[in-house]
This record gives C-alpha cells, structure tokens and sequence, in this order.
C-alpha cells in the first residue's frame, strides 16, 4: 500500500494571532524601539548599544529595526538545561513544555499546620525535596523567600538550600550583581569549573527589565556579567495592563515584547550566542482591588499570545500556569491553577513557571504544588490526543468481540488500559468508600501527599567537599554585608 | 445646597476634571468661600466616590479621574485656603524606599491622597533614608510614607524612622508604611504610626493620622 501525505499524529494547541497579526505586532514592536526607544541606566551598556548603531539621547536608546532582527536570529533557539548531575534535563526549544514552581514569595502555606506565615529557609528545602519527588515538575524556582537568614544575601542562603535539596534544573534570582556572582561561584563548585558549567549549565538566572521601557542597573549589571560568561538567562518584564503598560492587550504586548527584544540585543552585543529565554508576563491589574492578579483570563491571553510571537521569532519561551489569586488552597485555588496548567500546555510556551503560587505571587502552597503535579499528569494525558493507527483502531478485536460482546477481558484491554490515565490523588471511589476512607478532601489528600514526600524523600546528596566549599562562599559572603 | 456646589459634587464624581477650573471659578465669583467649596462641594463628592469605590461600583480608574478633578480644583482654592487660615488635610511626602523600583503601588496610594486632599511630594523609587529625612525637613510634611515590595528593603524604612529621631524629627511627622509583603506587626516592630493594605484605606489612613 502507498499512502502519501500521511500526517502520523495531531496533538492539540491554540491559536490565537494570525501571520499577519504577529507581523503587525512585530512591526509596531520595532517602531516603538525606533520611535519611543527604551531608557539604560548604564553607561557601559549604552556604549555597547551605541557602538553597534543606536540613536544615543542621554539615558534613551532608540534602536534601529535591524539590529533586533539581529539578535533574533543570533540568540540561540534552543537552549539545553542539565540536571545538577550534568546529564540534560530539559530542552527548552520549540513547542516542548516544562513546569517548575515559582520564586521569592514572602509567605508560604505551612506543610502541617495549615497556617500562612513568614517563609523561612527551611521552606526552600522542603519545596525543593517535593520538586525534586514530583513526577511533572521539572524544575525548581525556590518559593520562598528565607526571613530567618541575613537579608542582604539570603538569595546566597536560597541558592545552597536548593542545591542540597534536589537535582532538579534550578531558575534563580539574585539581588545584585556581586551576590551573583557569588551564586555563579558556588554553581561552577557544583558543577566541577566554569568551563563544565557552561557547556552543561544546571541553572538559569531569572531578572527583569522593568516596565514600562527601562533596563534599570541592576538588570544591565546581572546581564553584563552573565552574557559576559554565556551563562543562560531568563530576561522577561513583568508588565501590569492598566498599571505599567497599555490596558489593551495588544499594546500591552508590543511594551513587552519591546523590553523582551531590547534585552535580547543586550544580551547579544555583551556576548553572541548567550542562552536567553524571553517573552514575559503580562498581568492585569484588578481595577476594584488596584491589586495584580495571576490568573486573569486576560493574563492567559497575554501569554499564550506572546508565546505564539517566540515561537514565530523562534526563541525560548517563559511562560505562566498553576497559579492563583486564592488566600488559600481551595476551590478558587485549584479551578484557576488547573485552567492555567491546560491552557500554559495548549500555548506551548517551553519553561513554565509560578506552579504553586497563590495570593497573586505573595504565598506558596504545597498543596497547590502538589495537586498540580496531579493536574499535570492529567493534561500530559490529555495532550497526547488521540492516537489514530492500526492498532488503536483494533478493526480486528472490534470484530472479534462482536455485537453484544465485552472488552474487560481481552488481551487488547489489558495490553492498552494503563495508557489511560489513572489518578493518584483525585478520587473517583464510590461515595461509600469515600466516607469509609474518612470523606477527604482534595486539600487533605494534598497535604498528606506533601507529608509523605517529605517525611519519605530523600534528594542525592552533593559531596562533603562541595558542601563545605558552598558553606565557605556563603561565610565570606556573610562577612562582606557585615 | 447652591447649585453650583452639587454641581461639583457632581463633576468629582464624574471625574471631569476639564470643567474643574471653570466651576471653582464661578463658585467664587457666586461669593462661595474657599472654605465652602471644599467641605461642601469637593469633598461630599469624594467621600461618594471612595463609597462607591468600596463597594465595587466604581474602579481604580474613576476614582483617579475623580482625584483629578479635585486636584484641579485644589490648585485654585488651596492658596486661598490658606490665606484664611483653614486648615487643609495637609502635606504627603511619599517614596519607595532605596533599592526597591515596585512603584504602581506607590503611585495609586498617591493619587488616591491627592484625592482626599492632601497634596502630595511624591520622591519616586528607590529613596534614600537620608532624601526621605531632607524631605521631611524642606516640605514640613503631616505624613510620610513609605512603600517597599521586597523582604530586602523593608529594613530601609525603620533605617529612615532611626534617621529622623536622630534628627529629631520624628514627632514632626506621623509616618504610614505599605506594601505587599508589610503588615501591621511590622508597622508595630518598627513603630510606624499606621499601616494599610490598600489604596483605599491609605488615603482614609492618611486623614485618621493628620487629626
Ligand atoms: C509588578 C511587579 C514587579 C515589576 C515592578 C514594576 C513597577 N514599575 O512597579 C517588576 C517586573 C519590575 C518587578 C521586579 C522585581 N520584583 Co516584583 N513584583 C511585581 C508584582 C507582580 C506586583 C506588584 C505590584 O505592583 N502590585 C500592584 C500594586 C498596586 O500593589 P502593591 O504594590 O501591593 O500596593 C498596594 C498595597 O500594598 C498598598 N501600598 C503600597 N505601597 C504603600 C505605601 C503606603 C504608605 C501605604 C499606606 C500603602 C501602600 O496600596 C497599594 C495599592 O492598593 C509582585 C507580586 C505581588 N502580587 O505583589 C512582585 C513581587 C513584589 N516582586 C518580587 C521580586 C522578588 C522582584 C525582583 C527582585 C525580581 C527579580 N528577580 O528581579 C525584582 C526587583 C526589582 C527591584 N529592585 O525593585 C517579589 C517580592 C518578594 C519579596 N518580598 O522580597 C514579589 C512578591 C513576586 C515574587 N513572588 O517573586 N516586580
């Protein structure tokens, strides 16, 4: 048999901006940057900028189109993240997702009793051993944010706690560019040197320009040196319609996609080839409340649309899901972060963050964590689609099995059933087994599912030596803020 | 009531601060005292729109355009208020603290004092302590406040509280603090004079703390 033109599989996504829609968009993208331009607050970055062609005003750099459909093209198109270990762990590239958690929240959800309060950095190592335990998380943002460590370096503090705590590809923050630097050290300890750091990197830095149209110092600084030293980054706004950026969604993105793209160039002139992973977040701001929320509808729009545009430029992606503007995990809870998780699966954005989070970014939830894990075993299901061939067909057993037959006992039930997708803390017993078990709810299975990692768990250690060389950054680190 | 004072009232609550100048003006030529003007005819329109506002009828974008309005009409009859001598709800010197760029908050908190009255030194992101002290000296302030949205800036605003008792400033200026990660017991540590969760309340924090 000859069959031409057969397309094997169809796995489902959406779509939401026409070509001629994301060259619209890209068009006004590089108008802003000609017209309107973008402020850099450092001299040494502003050099780089003027060197290469920019129109120089003081602090403003107006950028001439070419040079962005420069970077474009340079900046590479898939970045490789490693595990700790320095075997690959995630290929940030195309239409592949990951999900990890999110960083820097300054409350947390207490595992056990329930109660919000202050993180500590305790908290960092538990969300890491459950990042580290959980099957579809595959990367780890700490959370967190320590309170009981010096203020000054507790992203130093954040950093070894992860590290000691999971194997998992790690995105971190940095206040400033000598604490990032000392973070780099203890990576390359890690890691065995700068040079196997660089071609097997475990780590990317998570910074920011800040909206509206600013490269403010600390941005420029983190870049400078990482780019310096072709470490990955991810460089993406944070832009709130209404707030910091346009209230319509597509001006919002053209803001974003500007200080993406004005980054990338930076990026790109410090040092060809650094791995940086772009789009952004695009939030609303509530106009009853003045307060941010993270998981708007027009949040999902923004990001799925700003992903279509990064695949378009072929560029890695950051993007959003399991998130929540819920006080705690309940009901709001868990229906914002599950439509997050399909929606941020359909939009193929490649590294995919804030699982965890509620309280618009202020609290994270183990619970929610962990029930996410759930959900996103359910949508790897459901993204599979529907495998159409022979042998999933099964013409033969249909007819076999015949009118008014059953297909429980057939050999091609039991050789396909486990391909369905069997829930592990969703419960779909009958009510009368569910009020045996002791009538639970989704939140108790969550917390005893949180419970039971971190009371069974146990994370691959890293060696006394490197432990001990971490302890030392960390002491001299302590020394310098004092 | 006169005409022309609900008539004000009315354009506040609209937000239509382009007729503002216009209006003020006539109300003083009808022989309206400055006095009048503001206490029954700018605030009762304020005081609805903050209602409104709690309620959820009215969002952050009216009530900046009502605080526009009230602006605009602030400009003619706070040099006449003063004047006479009555008693304005006074000054609001307003930063981010140093090492902090979180500013929407900070911002909203602003337009929302400038709506109940108050007028408004704004210092922008990332202040020093010491701008915040030279601040409060230059401008003679009722309020100052500060905004941090980072666990690594909060330590800035009791720097800046040390500063002016050392300055001997403090029992100059009552001092509000906000932010996300803020709350009250923080407040309390670092003996701010109050604290607020929202915008709302920090323009109605504002007024409880200049009486
Ligand atoms: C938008 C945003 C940004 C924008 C800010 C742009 C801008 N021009 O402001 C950008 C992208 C630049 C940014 C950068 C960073 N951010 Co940020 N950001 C946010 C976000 C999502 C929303 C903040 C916001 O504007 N909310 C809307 C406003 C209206 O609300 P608000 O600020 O809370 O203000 C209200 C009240 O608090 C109160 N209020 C505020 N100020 C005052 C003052 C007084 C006197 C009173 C009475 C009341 C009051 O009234 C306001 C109005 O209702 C928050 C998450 C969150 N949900 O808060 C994180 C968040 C604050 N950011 C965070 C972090 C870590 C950072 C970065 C360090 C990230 C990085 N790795 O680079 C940088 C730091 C940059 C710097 N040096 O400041 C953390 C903070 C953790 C912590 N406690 O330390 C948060 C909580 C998110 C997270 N979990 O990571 N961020």
């Amino acid at each position: 048999m000859i069959n031409s033109n057969y397309t094997a599989q169809v796995t489902p996504g959406i779509q939401l901006l026409s070509d001629s829609q994301k060259e619209e968009i890209h068009s006004a993208t590089l108008e802003l940057l000609r017209r309107t331009g973008v402020k850099v607050l450092v001299p040494e970055v502003r050099d780089l900028l003027k060197k290469a062609g920019c129109w120089m005003d003081g602090e403003l750099v107006r950028i001439p189109p070419h040079l962005i459909d420069w970077a474009i093209r340079t900046a590479p198109s898939r970045v490789v993240l490693c595990d700790r270990i320095g075997n690959p762990a995630m290929e940030l590239e195309g239409r592949k997702g990951y999900y990890g958690t999110g960083s820097d929240t300054p409350f947390v959800i207490d595992a056990y009793s329930g109660k919000r309060r202050k993180a500590v950095l305790d908290d960092v190592g538990i969300v890491a051993r459950l990042v580290d335990a959980l099957e579809h998380i595959d990367f780890l943002m700490c959370m967190g944010i320590a309170s009981d460590v010096t203020a000054e370096i507790s992203d130093l503090y954040h950093f070894r706690e992860m590290i000691r705590n999971t194997t998992k590809p790690i995105i971190y923050t940095a206040w400033n560019r000598k604490n990032l630097e000392d973070i780099i050290e203890m990576a390359e300890i890690v890691s065995g040197g700068a040079e196997s750091l660089r071609r097997k990197p475990f780590i990317a830095l998570y910074s920011e320009p800040i909206s509206p149209l600013t490269h403010a110092n600390d941005s420029c600084e983190k870049l400078l040196y990482l780019a310096g030293k072709g470490l990955p980054v991810v460089y993406t706004p944070g832009l709130m319609i209404g707030g910091t950026g346009p209230v319509t969604i597509a001006g919002a993105l053209v803001q974003a996609i500007a200080e993406q793209l004005s980054g990338l160039l930076i990026t790109q002139l410090i040092q060809e080839g650094t791995p940086v992973i772009g789009a952004g977040g695009i939030l609303l701001m509530d106009m009853s409340k003045g307060l941010i929320s993270y998981a708007a509808p027009e949040f999902m729009i923004a990001t799925t649309a700003i992903s279509e545009m990064y695949h378009y430029y072929q560029l890695p992606i950051f993007s959003f899901s399991g998130c929540s503007d819920s006080k705690s995990f309940d009901q709001q809870a868990s229906a914002e972060g599950a439509l997050w998780m399909i929606i941020s699966a359909l939009g193929g954005g490649n590294l995919i963050h804030d699982v965890g989070y509620i309280e618009s970014g202020l609290t994270a939830s183990y619970q929610q964590l962990v029930c996410m894990n759930e959900i996103a075993a359910l949508v790897k299901r459901f993204m599979r689609g529907v495998e159409v061939n022979q042998e999933n067909i099964a013409l033969d057993v249909i007819s076999e099995v015949g009118p008014g037959g059953q297909y429980l006992s057939h050999e091609h039930t039991y050789q396909n059933f486990r391909r369905n997708w069997i829930p592990e803390l969703f419960n779909r017993s009958s009510n009368e087994e569910w009020k045996t078990e002791g009538a639970l709810t989704l939140g108790d299975v969550a917390s005893a599912k949180v419970q039971q990692i971190l009371e069974t768990h146990k994370p691959q250690a890293i060696s006394k030596d490197v432990s001990d060389a971490l302890d030392t950054v960390i002491k001299k680190a302590e020394n310098r803020v004092k | 009531m006169s005409d022309t004072l609900s008539t004000i009232s009315t354009l506040i609550i609209e937000g239509k601060f382009a007729d503002m100048i216009s209006i003020t003006n006539a109300a003083l030529e009808e022989g309206l005292s400055a006095d009048k003007i503001l206490n029954d005819g700018l605030m009762p329109g304020m005081d609805h729109v903050g209602a409104e506002f709690k309620v959820g009828n009215l969002f952050v974008p009216d009530v900046l355009y009502s605080a526009k309005a009230m602006q605009a009409a602030m400009t003619i009859i706070r040099p006449l208020l003063a004047e006479t001598g009555v008693e304005t709800a006074g000054k609001v010197v307003l930063g981010t603290v140093k090492g902090d760029l979180h500013d929407i908050g900070k911002n909203l908190v602003g337009m929302m004092c400038e709506g109940a009255g108050f007028e408004v030194i704004d210092l922008g992101n990332d202040v020093d302590p010491e701008v915040f002290v030279e601040a409060v000296k230059e401008h003679k302030p009722t309020i100052l406040g500060m905004s941090a949205l980072l666990t690594t800036t909060l330590g800035a605003m009791e720097r800046t509280i040390k500063i002016l008792e050392g300055a001997g400033l403090r029992d100059k200026v009552k001092i509000m603090i906000g932010g996300a990660p803020v709350n009250q017991d923080f407040a309390d540590q670092i003996t701010a004079d109050g604290y607020a969760s929202n915008a709302a309340t920090a323009s109605e924090l504002a007024k409880e703390l200049s009486k």
